[in-house]
């Protein structure tokens, strides 16, 4: 199993100058031009599980807990872990070394079936709200915190990273299946913004 | 479509998020001593309110999960749980 390869789901059209290869994958670190922002960031390499189990309170993946109430989430020891109802949770691995993968039935790995991107940088509110009418910047909420739903009209899980004034970051996985075609639809959405694709380095930098 | 449906989950959201489950019938009728004509009139028969309806629905776009709300079917707007569901005979 030594040559297998995974590729993202995502394609840019645009030219990496820097990349690199990470437990298989090829990891775009920075494209070329990627301007000032506001980006769109490819993450679908980064590791991601699903976790369902009756007893949700008792299991914390990594020795970290889940939090109780559903649209919750919480960021400690490099991953980002939601609550998305009374059973399940996802973790998302986001910094850090590949974590050794979790015991037990409760664990899912999503990562091949999923597409997962960052939108970052100013006037993302802005490029949210041509996309969806989920309230991805409600003050009310205590970042981060979750919301399942569509964007561009596919079902997504939504976490806003950070709120404030005119941008939101916001992370999203949603079905492999559906990658190019969101992306052709979040790129053109924010083409007035001048939203560009850009490479884990510039998510590194949040 | 002005339908909004309440997720307990996630809250307020638009109805072209959500598909309809049909009406809460009650509890499935029990199996000893059912006979055809009973489990066809659970299965197939709805009483089609109109007016306020318990009706159950899944947040297919969201969470998954399946609820029961209140739905005025005359106004196709979602309702307050009526203080007397039943008119007294």
């Amino acid at each position: 199993m030594e040559n297998i390869k995974r590729v993202s789901p995502v394609v840019f059209k645009a030219r990496p100058v820097k990349t690199e290869i990470r437990d298989n994958w090829a990891v775009t670190l920075e494209y070329d031009a990627e301007g000032p922002g506001p980006y769109l960031i490819d993450l679908s390499h980064r590791t991601r599980w699903d976790v369902q189990d009756g007893n949700l309170d008792e299991i914390t993946p990594w020795e970290v807990a889940i939090p109780e109430t559903p649209g919750k989430s919480i960021m400690e020891k490099g991953f980002l872990i939601n609550r998305m109802n009374r059973t399940q949770a996802s973790v998302w691995h986001l910094t850090g070394e590949q974590p050794d993968a979790p015991d037990g039935p409760a664990y899912t790995e999503t990562t091949d079936a999923t597409m997962f991107v960052a939108l970052i940088g100013r006037k993302t509110y802005a490029i949210a709200e041509k996309l969806t009418s989920l309230d991805l910047a409600n003050p009310a909420q205590k970042t981060p915190f979750l919301l399942q739903g569509p964007i561009a009209h596919v079902p997504c899980q939504v976490v806003t990273l950070a709120q404030s004034g005119e941008h939101c970051d916001i992370l999203f996985t949603c079905s492999r299946g559906y990658a190019q075609s969101m992306v052709g639809a979040i790129l053109e959405a924010g083409e007035e913004f001048g939203l560009r694709p850009a490479g884990e380095a510039a998510f590194s930098k949040i | 479509m002005a339908l909004t449906i309440t997720c307990p989950i996630c809250g307020k959201r638009n109805g072209y998020e959500f598909r309809f489950g049909g009406e809460e019938k009650g509890p499935r009728p029990a199996a000893h001593g059912l006979n055809p004509e009973t489990w066809c009139d659970y299965v197939h028969n709805n009483n089609c309110v109109a007016g306020v309806q318990k009706e159950w629905w899944s947040h297919r776009d969201g969470c998954g999960s399946w609820f029961t709300i209140f739905r005025n079917t005359l106004t196709n707007l979602e309702a307050d749980e009526p203080e007397e569901r039943y008119e007294q005979v």
